[in-house]
C-alpha cells in the first residue's frame, strides 16, 4: 500500500495554491515597498561638506526659504545658494568659526562647495518648482519638515505615485500663496474653493512631466 | 464589438500624385516596396549569434552581474550640486537667456536671437525685432549651432602641421606686421571672404592706409555680387539691388532660385509669401530655369530651357518691352530663343500691365548679360524704387581669386587667408594650391583644418560666430552686432583680431574694435546689443536712372555660350552650400528640397537625357543589365555611374533622373567630395569643382557624358512614407478658388463623409477609433486645446522647419546606410509631389518632363481619435488633456505597432542608440545580412564618447527635451516643452487667480518659429481670437485623410496657383485637379457637397445601410 498517497496529500493542491498566493503577495508587497523610493530614498541623509542646519536658520532665526533659494519662484530649479549668499551674514556673524572654513575658502577662491544632492527626480522628469510654489503648494509637501532638520533628509518618496496623489487631489494640499514658505502652518482653508477659484487643474497625463 | 472601417474608394486607374518615376510607371519593385511596411532590411534581426545563444550568454552575464551587485550594493551614486561661489547678477539658475546676435554670410547677415541654457547656446532663432525679419531663419542658420560643437573643427593652431601655442601665433603675426610695416606692405596680400562688417572694412581701410602696397583680394566660389556688378553698369554707379518681393504682383525669375539657393532666401521667401495670399492682388510667378528648383516648383508658369538659353529667353521677353538701341541689342540676343513668341509676349504684356508692381530677378549662375537685362527690365517696368531699392555698394577690393593667384605666381611673400577654402573651391584653371606653395608664408585663419590648411604654413583656429565679437550688415543695410554667447571653446581667433595684429597692434580686443567702430554713447551701445540691430540704420536707397546705352553696349559685346554636347550647371547646394557645411550632420542628412537625396550629390539629368545615356528608369528588365539606373531595388537606389568629361577633366558619379530638368543638361551640386574634412563630410559624393574653371563659371557647355561600368548607392528619402495617391494636397487656380472658395472641403470623401461612416442602429455615428474626450469628457481641458494649420499657398518647401525641429528636439542623425533603410529620424518631412498633365499619356517620360510640383510639410497630425493609440499594448502613446498625442518614452517597449497603424507614417523608431554610438555617416555597408557597420556591433561598437573631443557634441542638446534611447518610438510632440513652459510662465503670473490661459502669441513651436513664409500657425483653438481658430474657419481649410474619422489637429490650407489665362501653357486647373476630375468623375468646383457619390456606383454601393 506504500504507493497510495497519504491522506494529507488531499489538501496539498489547496495548500500549494494558498502558499503560492501568499508568496506572490509577499513578493509583490516587498517589491512595491523595497524596490521603490519609499524604501530606497526616504531617510537618505548624506553627510554634507558644510554642516548647514535648516533648523537654526529657519526655525530659530526665521530666515525665509527664498532668501537662499532665490530662484524657486522663477525657475524649475530651486537653487542652492552661492557661497556669496552665505557670506552676506557670515562675514559678520561667526566669521571665524572653523565649521565655516569651507564657505570662506570658496568665497575667496571662487571654488564652489560640492553639496551632496539629496532630492533628485530622474532626468526624464521635468519637475518645476516655480509653478508649485506660485500656486499654493508648500515646500513641506515634498521636502517634509525640512525647517526642523539639522541635516537634510529625504523625507518623502518623490515617486510618480507620490506626485500623482497630489495631482489627483490638489485640494488637500493647496494653501494661500503667501503661506507657501510657512512650513509649520496648520491653518484650515477651503481647498476646494481655492482649486475652483484659481482654476487649478493639475495635469495627470504624461506630457505634464515627461517631454 | 467589431467596428467596420469606412470604405475608401480607390481611384480607378493611375495615380494622381506621384512621388517617383517608379511609382508613375507602376513598377513591380515599387509595389513590393510599398507593400512592405518599412523598406527592406528595416525589420531584420541582426545575424551572428542565434537568439538562443544570445539568451544563454546574456543570462550568464546577468547572473554574474547580479552576484556582483549584491556585494557592491545597488545604491544610487552620490551626486553633487555645485553652486556659484559668487552669484552673478541677473542670473537665474535653470532659466534661459536670449542674446541678440547675427550670423554673417557672404557680404550679408541674418539677425538672430540665440537661446543660452546655463551658459551654452542651444538654439538659434531669428530676431523678430529686426526691421527686415519676422524672426525666421534659413536652415543654414539653424544648423550653424552644430558647427559650434563640431568635434572636427580646428581645435589647435598649427605651424607646418604641428601644434603651436597661441603665443607663437601672436609672435608670428607681430613679426609679419613689423616686416611689412618697413616695406609699406610690399609682398603682402590678404585673401578674404565677402563680408559686410564695418569693423573689418575699417581695418581694411587702415591696412590700405598703413601698408599701401598690400593687396586685398576677395573670393567667394558662389558669388552673388554679379547682380551688383550688373546694376552698377546699368545705373552708372556702384549699387546693389535689394528686392522687396512683397511689393511685387508679377515676378519673372531668370534662372533665379530666390526661394532656396540664391542670395538672401529668407528675406525673399518672406516677401514672396506675403504677396501670395490667395485672393485679389495675389502675385504671379514666371520662372525660366534649367534645373528643377523650389522656385520653379512655386511657379505659375515655368519654362524649362537649357541653361545656355536663359539669356536668349530673357532677351526675348525683354525685346517686347524695350525699344530703341536696347531693343535692337535684345532682339539680336534673342535669336534662337526656345520660348514661343506667345509665351514671351504674353509674359511681357503681363509684366507691363503691372508697371511699378512687376520685378525681374536673375540667378547668380547666369552671366552678367542676364543680370543686365533684369536690371534694364526693372527700370523699364518702374520697379526701381517701389520694388527694387538700389543700395550703395561700399565694398572695395583689389581683385578676386584670379588676381590673388597672379600675385602668388609673381612671387608674393606672405598671403593671409581669412576664412574660405580656396584650395578646395578655387577655379581649376588657376591651380591655387600650386600657386600658394610658391609663397614664402601662408597664414590661414580657418574654422576647419581643411584642404587649404594643407597648403598653409600657419593655420590659426577660427572662432565660431557664437564665440566672437563682430558686426555686420543685413541685406537691407541695417547694422547688426555679432556678440558671443560663450568663450571660444578651443581658443579660436576672429578675423578682425588677426587683421588688427597685422596692423601691428599688440593686444587687440575684438570687443574694443567693434565698440570703436560703432562709436556713439554707451546707452546706444547697450540698446544695440539688446535689440540686435541699430534702429534706422538701413541703407538709404540711391536714385539712379537706367543707362540704356551702356546696357545695350554691354549686351552687344556679350558672347553667349554656344551650347554643344551637354550643358553642365554647377549649383550651390541647398544643404552644404559651397562646401562650408560639409561637416554638418544635420545638413548632410537634410533631404535636398527637390531631389530628396541625402549624404552626397549625384549626376542629375532629365528623363529624356537619361534615356539618351542609356540609364532611363523606364527599362522594364532593368535588373538584368547595367542599363538601369534610377529605380528602387528592394527600396535601394544602386545607381549607374556616369562619366562626364569636360575640357580634359572628368567627374564620375551615380546618376539621378529628375523630372523637370532641362534636357541635355547635367546638374552637379557643389560642395561635396571634400578631400580633407571631418568625420561627417568624408566619402560624401564627388567634387564638382573639377569643372569650375573660372570664377563665376557655374554654367559650362560642351561636356560629354557616358555610362561606365560602376554603380553606387544613393540615399534618398523621396519615396519614404508614400500616401497612396489620395488627394493629400488640394489645389486650385485662383479663378476656380474665387468661384468656389470651399472647394477643398468638397473633395475626396470629406464631401461624402456622412454617407460613408458606419452608423449604429440608433443612427449615431459609430466611431472607428476611440475618442479620448468622448469616453472621458472630464479629462478635456477647458483652457487650452492646441491646434495647427499649415498654409500650402505660402509654404515653398525650404526645409528650415526640418532643421529647426532637429535642433529643438534633440533628433539624432543616423547616417547614409540607415537612411537607405528608411530609418531617418526627422519629425518633419517635406513631402514633394509631382503631378502631370492628365491629357498626356501616362508613359512616364512625357508626363515627367514638365511636372507640376507641390510640397507639403508632414508631421504628427495629433489625431483626436488616434489610430496609433488604439494599438499600443502598453499605453505609451496616449492623449493628454489639451489635445496632444503624447509619447511616454519610458513606457515604450518598441513594438512599432503604432508606426504600422499611423496613416501618415510620421512615427520614427530608434533602431539604435544613435546618440551614444558613432554612426557610419556616409559609409554604406551595402549588405543587409552581414552588416558590419558600427551601430550593429551593439555594446562592442565604438562609443562616441571615447573619440577625441566627442564630449563637446553633447552640449548641443536641448536640456528641456529627453534624449531618446534605442528601442523607443518618437514623433512630433507639438513642442510640448514649449507649451508646458508657456503654461508654467502664465501660472506663475496668475498666482492666486484663475487667469491661466496662455495668451495668443506667447510662444511658437520650433517649426513655426523658423518658417520665413509664416505658413505654420499654432495656437489655442479654444481662443476664438487666436490665429489658428480663425484659419480653421478659412474655406481653404481641409484635413488630410479626414475620412478615416481620425480628426487631426493639424489641418492644411489648400494651395492656390495663379496662372495667366493668356499664356500658351496656361491650364484651366492644376494638373492634380484635372486628374482628380478624370478619375473620380467628380468636380469639386461644381458638385454640391455629398452629391458626387450618386453618379459613382462604387462609392454609392459602399454607403452603409441606414445612412442619410
Amino acid at each position: 500500500m506504500s504507493f497510495i498517497f497519504p491522506k494529507w496529500a488531499n489538501t496539498l493542491p489547496l495548500k500549494v495554491a494558498v502558499g503560492a498566493v501568499m508568496a506572490a503577495s509577499a513578493a509583490g508587497a516587498g517589491i512595491t515597498y523595497y524596490l521603490t523610493p519609499k524604501w530606497t530614498r526616504v531617510g537618505y541623509t548624506p553627510k554634507q561638506p558644510v554642516a548647514f542646519s535648516h533648523k537654526i536658520h529657519n526655525e530659530q532665526l526665521g530666515i525665509d526659504c527664498r532668501y537662499c533659494h532665490s530662484a524657486v519662484e522663477k525657475s524649475w530649479f530651486s537653487n542652492i545658494p552661492a557661497s556669496s549668499t552665505c557670506m552676506n551674514c557670515h562675514s559678520l556673524i561667526l566669521k571665524d568659526d572653523p565649521k565655516l572654513a569651507l564657505v570662506r575658502e570658496s568665497y575667496q577662491t571662487g571654488k564652489p562647495i560640492p553639496w551632496v544632492q539629496v532630492h533628485k527626480v530622474p532626468d526624464y522628469v521635468y519637475f518645476n518648482h516655480s509653478v508649485h510654489v506660485n500656486r499654493g503648494i508648500s515646500c513641506v509637501h515634498c521636502h517634509g519638515e525640512i525647517n526642523h532638520m539639522e541635516e537634510v533628509q529625504h523625507a518623502k518618496p518623490l515617486s510618480m505615485g507620490f506626485c500623482l496623489d497630489c495631482h489627483r487631489a490638489p485640494e488637500e494640499k493647496i494653501r494661500p500663496v503667501d503661506l507657501v514658505t510657512q512650513l509649520d502652518w496648520k491653518g484650515v482653508v477651503d481647498g476646494k474653493k481655492l482649486v475652483h477659484d484659481w482654476n487649478v487643474k493639475p495635469g495627470q497625463s504624461c506630457s505634464t512631466c515627461h517631454r | 464589438m467589431k467596428t467596420i472601417p469606412p470604405v475608401c474608394p480607390e481611384p480607378e486607374s493611375g495615380p494622381k500624385y506621384w512621388r517617383s518615376l517608379d511609382q508613375l510607371a507602376e513598377r513591380p519593385e515599387f509595389r513590393q516596396w510599398l507593400d512592405q511596411e518599412f523598406p527592406s532590411g528595416a525589420s531584420i534581426a541582426p545575424e551572428g549569434e542565434t537568439r538562443r545563444e544570445w539568451m544563454k550568454l546574456m543570462s550568464a552575464s546577468f547572473l554574474l552581474a547580479g552576484l556582483g551587485g549584491f556585494a557592491s550594493g545597488c545604491r544610487r551614486p552620490e551626486e553633487h550640486l555645485t553652486p556659484f561661489a559668487k552669484q552673478p547678477e541677473n542670473y537665474t539658475h535653470g532659466g534661459w537667456q536670449y542674446f541678440a546676435t547675427s550670423m554673417p554670410s557672404r557680404g550679408s547677415a541674418q539677425a538672430l536671437t540665440v537661446k543660452s541654457s546655463d551658459g551654452r547656446p542651444t538654439k538659434i532663432e531669428g530676431n523678430p525685432l529686426h526691421p527686415d525679419s519676422n524672426g525666421a531663419t534659413d536652415g543654414f542658420a539653424q544648423a550653424a549651432l552644430l558647427n559650434l560643437y563640431d568635434p572636427d573643427r580646428a581645435y589647435r593652431h598649427t605651424f607646418q602641421g604641428n601644434d603651436v601655442k597661441v603665443e607663437k601665433v601672436v609672435d608670428q603675426l607681430a613679426a609679419t606686421a613689423k616686416k611689412f610695416a618697413a616695406t609699406g606692405g610690399e609682398g603682402l596680400a590678404v585673401l578674404a571672404e565677402r563680408s559686410s562688417s564695418p569693423s573689418r572694412a575699417a581695418l581694411q581701410a587702415k591696412l590700405a592706409d598703413k601698408l599701401p602696397k598690400a593687396k586685398w583680394f576677395v573670393y567667394e566660389p558662389v558669388d552673388f555680387a554679379v547682380s551688383a556688378q550688373a546694376a552698377s553698369i546699368a545705373f552708372g554707379s556702384g549699387v546693389v539691388p535689394h528686392v522687396h518681393l512683397e511689393k511685387a504682383k508679377r515676378i519673372l525669375s531668370l534662372d533665379c532660385d530666390f526661394l532656396s539657393t540664391d542670395s538672401d532666401a529668407t528675406h525673399h521667401i518672406r516677401g514672396f509669401a506675403k504677396g501670395r495670399k490667395p485672393g485679389d492682388g495675389m502675385n504671379r510667378l514666371y520662372v525660366v530655369e534649367s534645373l528643377q528648383s523650389l522656385t520653379g516648383g512655386s511657379a505659375d508658369h515655368r519654362l524649362r530651357v537649357r541653361p545656355t538659353d536663359v539669356a536668349k529667353v530673357a532677351a526675348h521677353v525683354a525685346s517686347f518691352i524695350a525699344s530703341g538701341e536696347l531693343g535692337v541689342a535684345l532682339k539680336a540676343l534673342a535669336k534662337g530663343s526656345p520660348a514661343s513668341d506667345k509665351w514671351a509676349g504674353e509674359a511681357a504684356k503681363d509684366l507691363v500691365a503691372h508697371k511699378g508692381e512687376a520685378v525681374v530677378v536673375a540667378g547668380y549662375a547666369q552671366p552678367l548679360a542676364v543680370h543686365l537685362i533684369s536690371n534694364a527690365l526693372n527700370a523699364l517696368l518702374g520697379a526701381i524704387g517701389p520694388v527694387v531699392e538700389l543700395l550703395p555698394d561700399t565694398e572695395k577690393n583689389d581683385g578676386g581669386i584670379a588676381e590673388a593667384v597672379a600675385a602668388l605666381n609673381a612671387g608674393l611673400d606672405t598671403l593671409v587667408v581669412l576664412g574660405g577654402n580656396p584650395a578646395y573651391n578655387a577655379p581649376t584653371e588657376l591651380d591655387f594650391s600650386a600657386a600658394a606653395k610658391k609663397a614664402k608664408t601662408v597664414i590661414r585663419l580657418g574654422y576647419y583644418e581643411d584642404e587649404t590648411a594643407l597648403v598653409s604654413t600657419w593655420h590659426l583656429a577660427g572662432a565660431h560666430f557664437l564665440e566672437s565679437w563682430g558686426d555686420a550688415r543685413t541685406s537691407d543695410g541695417t547694422l547688426v552686432p555679432v556678440q558671443p554667447l560663450i568663450e571660444p571653446l578651443f581658443g579660436g581667433l576672429t578675423e578682425i583680431e588677426v587683421l588688427a595684429r597685422l596692423l601691428g597692434e599688440a593686444k587687440p580686443a575684438p570687443y574694443d574694435i567693434v565698440r570703436a567702430t560703432f562709436g556713439r554713447d554707451d546707452q546706444a551701445w547697450k540698446q544695440f546689443l539688446h535689440d540686435g540691430f541699430l534702429k534706422d540704420s538701413a541703407a538709404k536707397a540711391v536714385t539712379a536712372s537706367l543707362d540704356a546705352t551702356a546696357v545695350a553696349q554691354a549686351l552687344a559685346s556679350f558672347k553667349p555660350l554656344v551650347a554643344s554636347g551637354y550643358d553642365v550647371v554647377l549649383y550651390r547646394d541647398a544643404k552644404v552650400d559651397d562646401g562650408r557645411f560639409a561637416n554638418n550632420g544635420w545638413l548632410q542628412e537634410l533631404p535636398d528640397p527637390v531631389t530628396k537625396l541625402v549624404w552626397g550629390n549625384a549626376v542629375i539629368v532629365s528623363p529624356a537625357t537619361g534615356k539618351k545615356l542609356g540609364v532611363t528608369e523606364q527599362s522594364k528588365d532593368g535588373r538584368k543589365d547595367g542599363g538601369d539606373a534610377a529605380h528602387a531595388h528592394d527600396g535601394q537606389f544602386k545607381n549607374q555611374f556616369i562619366k562626364v568629361t569636360l575640357g580634359g577633366r572628368t567627374i564620375e558619379g551615380a546618376v539621378w533622373v529628375q523630372p523637370g530638368f532641362a534636357d541635355d543638361t547635367i546638374g552637379l551640386a557643389l560642395g561635396y567630395g571634400r578631400r580633407k574634412v571631418g568625420r561627417v563630410g568624408s566619402d560624401c559624393g564627388f567634387d564638382a569643382y573639377a569643372f569650375y574653371a573660372k570664377a563665376g563659371g557655374h554654367i559650362v557647355t560642351g561636356a560629354k557624358a557616358e555610362k561606365i561600368f560602376k554603380k553606387d548607392y544613393l540615399a534618398t528619402t523621396q519615396e519614404h512614407g508614400l500616401m497612396e495617391g489620395r488627394p493629400i494636397i488640394r489645389e486650385a487656380n485662383l479663378a476656380q478658388f474665387k468661384a468656389k472658395p470651399a472647394f477643398a472641403q468638397n473633395m475626396d470623401l470629406d464631401a461624402h463623409l456622412p454617407h460613408y461612416v458606419p452608423y449604429n442602429d440608433d443612427g449615431t455615428i459609430k466611431n472607428i477609433y476611440k475618442h479620448p474626450y468622448k469616453q472621458n469628457p472630464e479629462t478635456k481641458s477647458e483652457v487650452h486645446q492646441w491646434g495647427m494649420t499649415v498654409d500650402l499657398a505660402s509654404c515653398v518647401g525650404c526645409a528650415a522647419c526640418v532643421v529647426a525641429c532637429q535642433a529643438e528636439n534633440n533628433i539624432p542623425i543616423v547616417g547614409k546606410d540607415q537612411v537607405m533603410r528608411g530609418r531617418e529620424m526627422h519629425w518633419i518631412r517635406i513631402d514633394r509631389y509631382y503631378s502631370h498633365d492628365a491629357d498626356l499619356e501616362v508613359t512616364g517620360e512625357h508626363a515627367s518632363a514638365d511636372p507640376q510640383m507641390a510640397v507639403q510639410p508632414m508631421f504628427c497630425q495629433h489625431c483626436e481619435s488616434a489610430p496609433c493609440e488604439s494599438v499600443c499594448p502598453v499605453n505609451a502613446t496616449v492623449h493628454d488633456e489639451e489635445g496632444l498625442n503624447v509619447m511616454a518614452y519610458n513606457r515604450c517597449i518598441g513594438t512599432r505597432y503604432c508606426a504600422n497603424n499611423c496613416p501618415f507614417k510620421v512615427r520614427r523608431f530608434n533602431f539604435f542608440d544613435f546618440n551614444k554610438r558613432e554612426t557610419d555617416y556616409a559609409k554604406v555597408q551595402g549588405q543587409f545580412f552581414l552588416n558590419t557597420g558600427n551601430l550593429y556591433k551593439g555594446p562592442l561598437a565604438e562609443n562616441r564618447n571615447e573619440a577625441p573631443n566627442w564630449e563637446i557634441i553633447k552640449l548641443v542638446k536641448n536640456p528641456d527635451v529627453s534624449v531618446r534611447m534605442r528601442g523607443v518610438m518618437e514623433k512630433c510632440t507639438f513642442c510640448v516643452q514649449r507649451i508646458e513652459q508657456a503654461k508654467i510662465a502664465q501660472k506663475n503670473i496668475a498666482k492666486g487667480s484663475s487667469d491661466v490661459r496662455v495668451p495668443e502669441g506667447t510662444f511658437k513651436t520650433a517649426c513655426q518659429q523658423a518658417c520665413p513664409a509664416e505658413a505654420i500657425n499654432f495656437g489655442n483653438m479654444l481662443d476664438p481670437e487666436s490665429a489658428v481658430s480663425k484659419l480653421k474657419k478659412d474655406p481653404r481649410n481641409y484635413t488630410v485623410l479626414g475620412f478615416l474619422d481620425i480628426k487631426p489637429r493639424v489641418t492644411y490650407l489648400a494651395r492656390i496657383r495663379n496662372p495667366n489665362p493668356a499664356m500658351p501653357d496656361a491650364k484651366s486647373a492644376p494638373d492634380s485637379i484635372r486628374d482628380y476630375e478624370r478619375f473620380r468623375h467628380e468636380n469639386p468646383f461644381t458638385d454640391e457637397s455629398g452629391h458626387g457619390h450618386e453618379g459613382h456606383p462604387a462609392a454609392a454601393g459602399a454607403a452603409p445601410k441606414g445612412a442619410a
